[in-house]
């Protein structure tokens, strides 16, 4: 079979490869099956990325082709050979540190694209609070594994043998493949049609966004030349932005009672930074859900110290009380602590203390 | 919802820095491995029976949709994306939380993290 | 008997060239054109006299009747409430029967039509047209209305008298049940009545099968009434299957009047069938009369429908006298004398019926000598009479088999209720054997010689008005050239003869000869017969004076008048079968010269030949069965110890088998059907389709429960499944997605 007729499907045969080489992985099975998992896996992923650029290349017809670019590459193939050996991995706290070296990939890639605050945010509230939380739930939560015998590795059950792994990857493959099609295909109406921005609109928009902050441009300004103040042009805007991408700024320089005007060049040092676009968006454009985000936050407390309490049933007589009304019964209206207490739940020592009673019965625990 | 197609534009540059455009290999590359860890996540949802490791899963899904979200901002110059990542990483962590203190009280409740020990859904 | 036969033929041949008419009424000299316009008139014009319309009650009395007798049964009232209603009821029904015949003689010279209520109307053209063109039907319209002519009230005026005395007999005769199961048997007798006005006086043909449905389902309802009894079922069960049967011949009968004449209404299909018929008329036109002698037979026992009438015997005594003497059966001789013009379409068909009525009447009297239950000789006896009436319809006297039925109707049921008089008073005794000597027994007196009476007109001993009657059917069998058969007068002859030898039978038997007697099956302990009370006695009495009279009219007509039957038939549709009026009259009208009957005069030879005929019988009777009994029985030993006869009386005994024959020729294949049908039910249709669709349902939901086994990575594939192949579909199939 000639190969140009299988490369129109090599993203599917990629996924196939791929699929296969998870399934296995996923088994527990002798060191053999898992090399050639191994193997696999890497050839389907690889041949994965190699059909998305190569369809990129062809669509280009070979002008403005550019190389792959290597360590997004390399953090890419990282970040996938860590998921795949956190899914398959019995040991739960092993499946969270792989997780962490997907964090770190993806921070990785983060910076590879231009985000670095998303990157390094990424890392402290993922990797260094989400995850670090998941830790130590594992370490509470862990029940006696079985030993590691030979080759087999040890863990529980429920953790070694996986659910339908068959159903399972053919799912998860399928919509690989349809994904894959919707995303990188070149054959059909199915190419994305967004355009990656232009020269010239990337320009305009990064200088729209300085101008947009007033005190920065005036710094950046008098930094390139002392006592220089921004002018708008005769258009309105501060900044002018040429077709090429450069931009100048309009400045009045006060010397020793000499105004003069000048046109002033932009260099990229001075762009903003990708942090400062962000915190503009976030305000500026985004502030309802900004005081959202920090509502869910607080709800997220609020649960978690519900969840956290512990159970305390009260008798009759105690709820009466706490609901301000008069007792029934005949009783000792101070009975001792020892009855009508029922401690709900469990009985092992959970990290969480503070059971509530309200009330006239505050202090019993 | 016909998608027109459309070549992409070769005037798209490569700047040195890159800060205003990005190559095109470089986010189909992103794309490529967001939507491979998305699948990868999703399989291993789907497989594994140990709770935590289950919402582990789904922290990898979204990560995966977060690297989607980046890519694309890069790719029309938007910093949108950038921000929408910032709400899934907030409501991820808040969303781990509480998951987290649900899944210790169901390992109170029956000793095991087992998935399978929670199936009162069930038919028969 | 040969010899008589030989001369029957040699004789019937010169008849038939004689020109004949019948010259017993004073008037039928007429001209041919005035018998011809009587003719016409009568079965062509009808008119509507809505002033009549108080006739209605004679169908709403006993329909009231029937209402309070069925409540009484629910509330289980236990006293002779339903009793007095019916007869109250019948009374009044009787008496506007008086009222109407009174106001419709001499006043009305044509058939009337009483609308009463719409019934049913369906017409599918734009105007619903009633009576639409020779041959094309438009619509079917059956009113609720009466069409009273001659006929119907000669019919209703004996239906209405015989069954309030007959419901008045039954007031005694029940009164052991009083309680729930009276109260239905008077339910029952009401719901008869009305069943019965419906089919006499109905004015369309959907009316008279509703009332000939009718009287089946009393009849049921009667004969079933001791429902404890399975031979009692049994025979109701009989009744209504074979009538069935028959049914189904009347209702094809009516669909083909409809589809030819185009409607069903007496008025509008007489004046119809009064047309020459067209001469390219469908083949099926003359298979009407067919159809409807199928339903005759039925009701009206006659062969090979007949079995039922023996059976009904375990009904109640006055419901054998009401129903399977005097009225029900005679439904079959009505509907053929109302149809009569229908009859004329087909050139066979009066033969048919002719024949087949000589043969029923010949194999029932048969039957009858060698019967020894009581009811059971006066059942074939009514089964032979009926016979008698349905071969004076074929030879073409309505008139006669009219006035046999009227004379039949009176000793008839008074023969039945004095058996039943008999059976009251002997605890259920009939067997003739074990009875004897009842003139002489104290109180019986009056039951002996009113059955006398009836005994001597069933035997049509001379001058009695059963004589007149018989007399009449055969003369015209044996002289009428277009319709008679000579050959069925002789049979019909020696029939009379076997009647009278039968009847005198059991009259000898039971009522003369030395006192003895054995109680019945319902007698506890010491027995001493009960003497009837005046009910009973005074019902009989009635009714042998009503015999009598009913001979009246035959007196008069013998004296130069006019016979009163035959002025009533001759006043409806049935006129062509009268013989001063009918086709005969018409065709060989002021022709001077007599019928000869071996070589003397038509009627003075009948006469005689009758008279022979019955004292035959009479003598042969009493020598058997008064004088010296030990000679019948040496007889019969005789007989049974011959060879070459011996059959003979097992199988009269036997009935001949008809029975065993019908079993075995109907029955055991229905009960293979019935059973291959029943598997097929319960293993096809119940197994396979039934169970099995919903066992394949249960089997389906089998196959799909795994999916919720309640873990949620479970649902999570599915989930994720179906989005996987959703997406598929629209990015594969419907935007045509490639690779790369």
């Amino acid at each position: 079979m000639p190969l140009s007729a299988i490369t129109p499907y090599a993203l599917h045969i990629a996924a196939a490869i791929g699929a296969l080489g998870l399934y296995l992985l996923i088994r527990p099975g002798n060191p053999r099956v898992r090399t050639a998992g191994t193997l696999l896996g890497v050839a389907g992923a690889a041949l994965f990325v190699a059909a998305a650029i190569r369809g990129l290349n062809r669509a280009f017809d070979g002008s403005a082709a550019g190389s792959l670019p290597v360590v997004p590459a390399v953090m890419g193939l990282i970040a996938i050979a860590g998921a795949a050996r956190m899914v398959t991995h019995p040991k739960p706290v092993f499946a969270a540190l792989y997780f962490i070296l997907v964090v770190v990939s993806t921070a990785g890639m983060f910076l590879a694209l231009q985000a670095e605050f998303m990157a390094f945010a990424l890392i402290i509230v993922y990797a260094g609070a989400i995850l670090i939380t998941y830790m130590f739930v594992l370490m509470l939560a862990q029940q006696s594994p079985t030993e590691s015998v030979g080759d087999v590795e040890g863990g529980t059950n429920y953790d070694r043998v996986p659910r339908e792994p068959i159903a399972a990857i053919a799912v998860g493959f399928l919509l690989l493949a349809t994904l894959g099609d919707s995303l990188f295909s070149t054959q059909s109406e199915l190419r994305h049609t967004a355009r990656p921005a232009t020269v010239t609109d990337a320009a305009e928009r990064t200088w729209r966004e300085l101008e947009a902050m007033p005190r920065r441009l005036d710094a950046t300004v008098s930094k390139l030349r002392a006592g220089a103040v921004p002018i708008p042009f005769a258009d309105g805007r501060l900044i002018h932005v040429a077709k090429d991408g450069s931009a100048m700024v309009h400045v009045q320089v006060a010397d020793g009672g000499v105004v003069s005007f000048l046109d002033l060049p932009l260099s990229d040092d001075q762009a903003p930074t990708n942090t400062q676009s962000v915190g503009l968006a976030l305000v500026s454009s985004f502030p309802a859900s900004l005081e959202l985000a920090s509502v869910i936050l607080l709800m997220a407390m609020f649960g978690a110290v519900v969840l956290a309490r512990k159970q305390i049933e009260l008798g009759d007589d105690e709820r009466r009380e706490a609901a301000g009304m008069r007792r029934i019964s005949m009783d000792d209206p101070d009975p001792p602590s020892s009855s009508g207490f029922t401690s709900g739940g469990s009985t092992s020592s959970a990290a969480t203390v503070g059971g509530t009673a309200p009330g006239a019965g505050g202090g019993r625990s | 919802m016909i998608l027109r197609p459309a070549p992409i534009l070769a005037e798209t540059a490569v700047s040195a820095a890159g800060v205003y455009a990005a190559s095109p290999q470089l986010l189909q590359l992103s794309l490529a491995v967001s939507v491979l860890l998305f699948v990868i996540g999703l399989v291993g949802f789907l497989t594994r029976r140990n709770m935590i490791m289950m919402f582990l899963c789904t922290e990898l899904m979204m990560q995966a949709a977060a690297l989607a979200f980046v890519t694309f901002s890069r790719m029309h110059m938007n910093t949108s994306g950038q921000v929408f990542v910032i709400f899934i990483l907030t409501v991820a962590a808040a969303e781990a939380a509480l998951a987290l203190g649900l899944v210790v009280l169901l390992y109170r409740k029956k000793e095991t993290l087992s998935i399978e020990a929670w199936s009162e859904l069930k038919e028969c | 008997m040969l010899n008589m036969l030989a001369l029957a033929a040699a004789s019937s041949a010169p008849n038939a060239a004689l020109p004949a008419v019948h010259s017993a009424a004073g008037d039928a000299h007429a001209g041919a054109e005035g018998a011809a316009n009587a003719l016409s008139g009568w079965i062509s014009g009808a008119i509507a006299a809505p002033e009549l319309s108080w006739a209605g009650w004679i169908l709403g009395l006993p329909a009231l009747a029937a209402i309070v007798c069925w409540v009484c049964a629910a509330l289980r009232v236990k006293n002779k409430l339903p009793a007095i209603v019916t007869v109250a009821a019948l009374g009044g029904a009787f008496g506007l029967t008086l009222a109407l015949y009174f106001s419709y003689t001499g006043h009305y010279h044509s058939p009337v039509t009483v609308h009463l209520y719409d019934w049913m109307r369906f017409g599918w053209t734009a105007e619903g047209g009633s009576g639409a063109a020779f041959g094309s039907a438009e619509a079917f319209i059956a009113d609720f209305g009466l069409y009273i002519d001659g006929l119907t009230l000669f019919w209703m005026l004996f239906v209405t008298g015989l069954g309030t005395l007959i419901a008045l007999y039954a007031s005694e005769y029940m009164e052991s049940d009083v309680g729930g199961d009276y109260c239905r048997f008077f339910g029952s007798v009401s719901i008869f009545l009305l069943s019965m006005g419906c089919l006499v006086m109905g004015g369309n043909l959907a009316l008279l099968y509703l009332g000939w449905e009718g009287v089946g389902v009393a009849s049921y309802l009667l004969i079933g009434y001791y429902y404890g009894k399975p031979t009692a079922v049994a025979a109701a069960k009989k009744a209504f299957v074979m009538n069935r049967i028959g049914d189904l011949g009347l209702l094809v009968g009516i669909f083909l009047v409809w589809r030819h004449f185009g409607s069903i209404d007496f008025a509008t299909i007489f004046k119809a069938v009064s047309q020459p018929v067209a001469a390219d008329a469908h083949w099926s036109m003359g298979l009407i009369p067919f159809f409807l002698m199928l339903g005759a037979f039925g009701k009206s026992a006659q062969i090979p429908l007949f079995t039922w009438l023996p059976d009904a015997m375990e009904g109640p005594t006055p419901v054998s006298a009401l129903i399977h003497a005097a009225t029900m059966v005679t439904a079959g001789v009505y509907l053929i004398a109302r149809m009569y013009p229908f009859f004329l379409l087909h050139p066979d068909a009066l033969h048919t019926v002719a024949w087949i009525g000589g043969m029923t009447a010949f194999v029932a009297a048969t039957i009858g000598l060698l019967q020894y239950d009581m009811k059971r000789v006066f059942a074939y006896s009514t089964v032979s009479q009926l016979g008698f009436m349905f071969l004076g319809l074929g030879v073409g006297t309505t008139f006669g088999a009219g006035y046999h039925v009227f004379t039949h109707a009176f000793f008839k049921a008074l023969l039945f209720l004095a058996s039943g008089a008999v059976m009251h008073g002997f605890a259920g005794q009939l067997d003739i054997r074990k009875i004897s000597g009842l003139r002489n027994v104290p109180g019986f007196k009056i039951v002996s010689w009113t059955m006398f009476v009836g005994c001597l007109w069933l035997a049509a001993f001379p001058f009695s008005a059963g004589f007149f009657s018989k007399d009449e059917i055969l003369y015209v069998a044996m002289t009428d050239p277009v319709h008679g058969s000579p050959v069925l007068a002789w049979i019909g002859l020696f029939t009379a003869f076997l009647t009278a030898y039968y009847t005198f039978r059991v009259w000898f038997r039971v009522c003369a000869g030395p006192v003895a007697f054995q109680p019945g099956e319902e007698s506890h302990g010491h027995f001493h017969p009960h003497p009837p009370r005046v009910a009973i006695n005074g019902v009989l009495a009635v009714l042998a004076i009503g015999a009598v009279l009913a001979g009246v009219p035959a007196y008069i007509a013998f004296f130069g008048g006019e016979n009163w039957a035959e002025h009533m038939i001759g006043m409806s549709s049935a006129a062509q079968g009268v013989p001063s009026l009918g086709t005969s009259a018409a065709e060989h009208a002021g022709s001077a010269a007599h019928p000869t009957i071996l070589g003397f005069d038509g009627h003075i030879a009948m006469f005689a030949l009758s008279t022979i005929a019955g004292l035959a019988g009479l003598s042969l009777a009493w020598y058997f069965h008064l004088a010296n009994r030990k000679a019948a029985d040496s007889l019969k030993q005789s007989l049974l110890a011959n060879p070459l006869v011996g059959w003979l009386p097992r199988a009269l005994e036997n009935k001949w088998y008809v029975d065993e024959i019908y079993d075995a020729l109907f029955r055991k294949p229905m009960w293979a059907i019935g059973y291959v049908f029943a598997f097929v039910d319960k293993h096809l249709v119940d197994g396979t389709l039934v169970l099995g669709s919903g066992r394949l349902t249960a089997g389906l939901g089998r196959v799909f429960q795994p999916l919720y086994n309640g873990v949620l990575q479970g649902y999570a594939v599915t989930m994720a499944g179906g989005l996987g192949l959703i997406l598929a579909w629209i990015v594969w199939a419907w935007m045509g997605g490639g690779g790369t």
